[in-house]
């Protein structure tokens, strides 16, 4: 094995050592007065009940997956047989990661709030750096279980026969599917529970009973901060674990097939992606050790903190990456690094697009607000509008990435498929590089939204107050962001396990030739030793397989890949409004029975409404995830190949837009109704106001819930076919 | 228990109670056995001020704690004609109460000029509820409105001055972009009319008003008088009121629909 690649597990322990010096760091800050105390113990106490129920849930889906890849892989020998182990530890690590970033936020609100009470700074340091906590577990670990498993599979099929690199990097890829499997559970189920609590919440609270937000008398607002935790932290970090490990394994994959001839260069190409990760990782700290403020700083002041460590880290990995490629001497290093650039802009494009999109300072939102003088028909009419159209710069600087990623890695030959394939691998690792710094700035929202509920809910003195709000105006504005950016990871992500798709079926007919001694393609070319299979191009296999836009399985496919996000977003919607009326009347219930809420006498039952909002999601989640699970099997073993890349087609295309479409209507919505709050179309109380309360609510569940889901839905029906992709070579009925 | 006397003025009524002020405005707003919401809006009597208006002998007998100990909430002696009856020096402070319950307390303060403007806006609240838009400053107002020699008075006015914003010198060209009144147009064109016309000093800008007050928009703060005296209630700024009264202030923020 290459010396070098021992990088990959340092840096992972490197990230997971100061993760572990932020979270003590945290740890030792003062929670500050009793009912601070008290509010977080009771915030805390719903994020591990409800983690704890969560968990239960999985492991059921967890056990019964393992035995069903179990029985293919030893049964039938139609599976790789370290499927179910790798299946496992990515699930494990993905859950290890959400449960200690959940811990480390619900643990930091009030110390954010307290520290407020000293400087802006100090509650600016204390939320980032348990953002940074998350950050840096996920990619800690997330490395951790790359680097494990290269070397357990280095051990089993020595380096040095490409032909094992191939089989090493594909099984590596399927410990995808259990990080995968797991952050569907997370964002969907997160999702679910958030949006509950927030909806229950506001239309008793807010409307019904004229409850001021993070009000203690409102018996869902324990909920909905818990809400905050489990739906932007777990569920945000499962979901940009899949898509960094996803990027990091399918471009090991890709590099692998790209340099088939090659054993030292097929090493380099794989162990690149991994090495560029790494130094993101020190890169992503020492970003992390540059954000801080000064004392009465502005927004502005703020956003620049953050901006600074970000773009620093950025900035560095654009000339670390340069460095290590031209050291690895790999084959055209430097359209490689092209490629990696390509994706880091493509994720910084997303982003301001979104910003623009969604934020109150900028004119689709303020014509959104605007629209409210004529009522809530027009505020949904116009969000809706606005979301459609703010998909065209993420679909073009996603088409634009991937077409120059493409050509880059490719030299500009574009007959090079393999190149060009692996260089939109590069892009996707190049995007999600700094992952660690980028996710701490998306899990310091909620920390610093729960601060600011802990210190009202407290009662603390306008000047903290003042400093809360502040960080949580600043995490409301990465949040929109960190969406963005977690869609367009995801987009590029499944596109590059799209296409390294082709290699796991490689591995699956070598596989069942070993078994039948030959493989008959449905085009009727037959195949019979492993030299002709290995040589056969991605071309080649889609000819074999038919895969071309005249057959009518792969449109079939793709209209059922279609039809499956708008069926997730649709069951996840339900879900929501189920759950949220459940919530109403619990809330209602409560105000009813228990004499003195109101008046602040009597305690509400705050862990009845975690309860609700935690049953709800778990069995709300169940549905959308098992068609999720389900749709590619059945689709693989009735349309074959042709069929399930039509499916993953239809599926990211559409997922993909339509998962920017929900968060960008929803974030909108959210901001028009702020943009009216801070004194705009008469502000507070008036009837635009009224009416952009509806489409905020109304796109609660589209940016919350159902648009990120779709993030998980593109990469986990990808990750299914490529799992399965031995049982759908075996069998297929068309 | 000590028993207190007030003076509802949203609706009209007058109340004898067990509670003092911040319970007993909780109470009107939320209730007890049932979840409903509703400002309130009430002065504290003195009740040996209140003269005849009211039966010492009715309260003390049946304003009583009941059976179980807890205080009598609401003894309704009056809901008809009381701002009427109610003399002037009987008022006590006014209490402010939001939809869930929380209750702001205003003393009486003599009423200093800041900046005359061209334009006031007025919410009358007992014993009419027009809205009205004039020429004239807030006492003046009152005493306009009570005056008997006009062809329409009445003979005693509680109301709010509300914000108008730019409007109170630019009816026309002003930007209105934080004033929550429905039909902003209508507003304008009352008060452009009356910059018009200088022998106009009131006109209606809503005939009756069915909502609730939005008490950011209450501007300097309440007035009642009779024509001879007006009482002024001063409303603090929203800096005072985020600072010192914050609780109340994020409640009377929060308009349900």
């Amino acid at each position: 094995m290459n010396n070098i690649f021992w990088l990959v597990p340092m840096a992972s322990l490197l990230a997971l050592s100061f993760a572990l010096y932020f979270y003590r760091q945290v740890f030792r800050e003062d929670e500050g007065t009793d009912i601070m105390k008290k509010i977080a113990h009771h915030v805390r106490l719903g994020a591990m009940a409800y983690l704890k129920q969560q968990y239960k849930v999985v492991g059921i889906f967890f056990i019964i997956l393992t035995v069903m890849f179990a029985v293919l892989a030893y049964g039938f020998n139609l599976q790789n047989p370290w499927v179910p182990f790798a299946f496992l530890t990515g699930g494990l690590f993905s859950g290890i990661a959400g449960f200690l970033g959940m811990k480390t936020a619900t643990m930091a609100s009030a110390r954010t709030a307290n520290a407020a009470r000293k400087s802006l700074n100090a509650g600016l340091r204390i939320a980032f750096r348990s953002g940074a906590v998350m950050g840096l577990v996920v990619v800690g670990l997330g490395l951790l279980d790359i680097s494990v498993w290269f070397i357990v599979l280095t051990y089993f099929y020595p380096t040095g026969d490409t032909h094992n690199m191939m089989i090493i990097t594909t099984t590596m890829l399927t410990f995808g599917m259990g990080a995968s499997a797991q952050a569907l559970f997370a964002r969907v189920g997160g999702g679910i529970f958030t949006k509950a609590a927030d909806v229950g919440a506001d239309l008793v609270g807010k409307v019904e009973a004229g409850i001021p937000e993070d009000d203690p008398r409102n018996p869902a607002t324990i909920a909905d901060n818990v809400g905050d935790n489990v739906g932007d932290v777990a569920g945000m970090g499962a979901d940009l674990y899949e898509s960094y490990c996803g990027s990091i394994l399918a471009t090991a994959a890709l590099g692998a097939a790209a340099f088939i001839n090659s054993s030292e260069m097929q090493m380099k190409a794989v162990l690149a992606p991994m090495l560029i990760a790494s130094i993101g990782i020190i890169l992503s700290i020492i970003g992390i050790f540059m954000v801080k403020t000064k004392e009465g700083a502005t927004q502005k002041n703020l956003m620049q903190s953050l901006e600074k460590g970000v773009n620093l880290s950025s900035i560095m990995i654009i000339l670390f990456s340069l460095g290590l490629l031209y050291l690895l001497q790999i084959q055209n290093w430097l359209g490689i690094w092209g490629s990696l650039v390509v994706g880091l802009l493509v994720g910084i494009a997303i982003g301001k697009a979104t910003e623009y999109f969604t934020s109150e300072e900028y004119a689709p939102t303020q014509k959104i607000a605007s629209s409210a003088k004529t009522g809530p028909a027009t505020v949904i009419i116009s969000g809706l509008g606005m979301g459609m159209i703010s998909t065209v710069v993420p679909v073009i600087a996603v088409a634009i990435g991937i077409i120059l990623s493409y050509i880059l890695a490719a030299s500009g030959d574009m007959s090079n498929m393999s190149m060009g394939l692996y260089g939109i691998g590069i892009a996707a690792v190049g995007m999600l590089s700094t992952l660690g710094i980028t996710l701490a700035t998306d899990a310091y929202g909620p920390i610093a939204d729960n601060a600011g509920g802990n210190a009202e809910m407290s009662g603390l003195g306008p000047e903290v107050r003042k400093r809360t709000d502040a960080l949580d105006s600043l995490g409301n504005t990465t949040a929109a962001t960190g969406k963005g950016f977690a869609i367009g990871s995801a987009a590029l992500t499944a596109l590059a396990l799209m296409a390294s798709y082709i290699e796991e079926l490689k591995i699956g007919i070598d596989r069942l030739m070993q078994v039948s001694g030959n493989y008959l393609f449905p085009n009727g070319i037959e195949i019979s030793t492993r030299a002709e299979l290995m040589n056969l191009g991605l071309n080649d296999f889609m000819n074999y397989f038919q895969v071309h836009l005249m057959n009518p399985i792969v449109l079939i496919g793709m209209l059922i890949g279609s039809m499956m996000a708008f069926l997730f977003c649709g069951l996840t919607m339900n879900a929501v409004g189920r759950a949220a009326m459940k919530m109403v009347d619990e809330v209602r219930r409560q105000f009813r029975e228990i004499q003195g809420i109101l008046e602040g006498e009597a305690e509400p039952d705050y862990a009845r409404c975690v309860e609700i909002s935690t049953k709800s999601a778990q069995i709300e989640m169940i549905t959308p995830s098992v068609l999720a699970i389900v749709i590619p099997i059945i689709v693989g073993l009735v349309f074959g190949v042709a069929g399930s890349l039509g499916l993953l087609v239809g599926g990211l295309s559409t997922g993909f837009v339509l998962a920017v479409f929900m968060s960008n209507s929803g974030g909108a919505w959210d901001n028009a109704k702020k943009y009216i709050e801070s004194g705009h179309m008469g502000g507070k109380g008036s009837d635009a106001h009224k009416a952009t309360v509806i489409g905020d609510t109304v796109g609660d569940p589209f940016k919350d819930t159902s648009g990120p889901s779709l993030n998980i839905l593109i990469k986990l029906m990808t990750m299914v076919t490529i799992v399965m992709s031995g049982v759908t070579v075996a069998i297929s009925l068309l | 228990m000590k028993t207190h006397l007030y003076f509802s003025v949203t609706p009209e009524a007058l109340i004898s109670s067990n509670l003092p002020p911040e319970k007993f405005g909780s109470y009107l707003a939320v209730g007890t056995q049932k979840r409903s919401r509703g400002q309130a809006v009430f002065f504290e009597l003195d009740s040996d001020l209140v003269g005849d208006i009211i039966s010492k002998d009715y309260i003390e007998k049946n304003c009583v704690p009941r059976p179980d100990g807890t205080p009598k909430r609401t003894l309704y002696l009056s809901i008809y004609r009381v701002l009427e009856r109610v003399p002037l020096e009987a008022l006590k402070s006014l209490y402010l109460t939001t939809d869930d319950g929380k209750v702001l307390k205003l003393d009486q303060s003599d009423f200093e000029y800041q900046k005359r403007e061209s334009l006031y806006l007025y919410q009358e609240l007992c014993p009419v509820t027009p809205r009205i838009a004039s020429t004239l400053n807030p006492v003046d107002f009152v005493n306009f409105v009570c005056d008997s020699k006009n062809n329409i008075s009445v003979p005693k006015l509680f109301c709010v001055q509300l914000d108008l914003g730019e409007l109170a010198n630019d009816p026309i060209a002003g930007t209105a972009n934080d004033l929550p009144y429905s039909n902003i147009f209508h507003l304008r064109d009352c008060l452009a009319g009356l910059l018009q016309n200088s022998n106009k000093v009131t006109k209606t800008v809503v005939r009756f008003f069915n909502g609730d007050i939005q008490y950011r928009t209450c501007k300097n703060g309440f007035f009642i008088g009779d024509g001879e005296k007006c009482l002024f209630y001063p409303f603090p700024s929203k800096e005072e009121l985020d600072d010192k009264y914050h609780s109340w202030w994020r409640s009377a923020l929060i308009m349900g629909f």
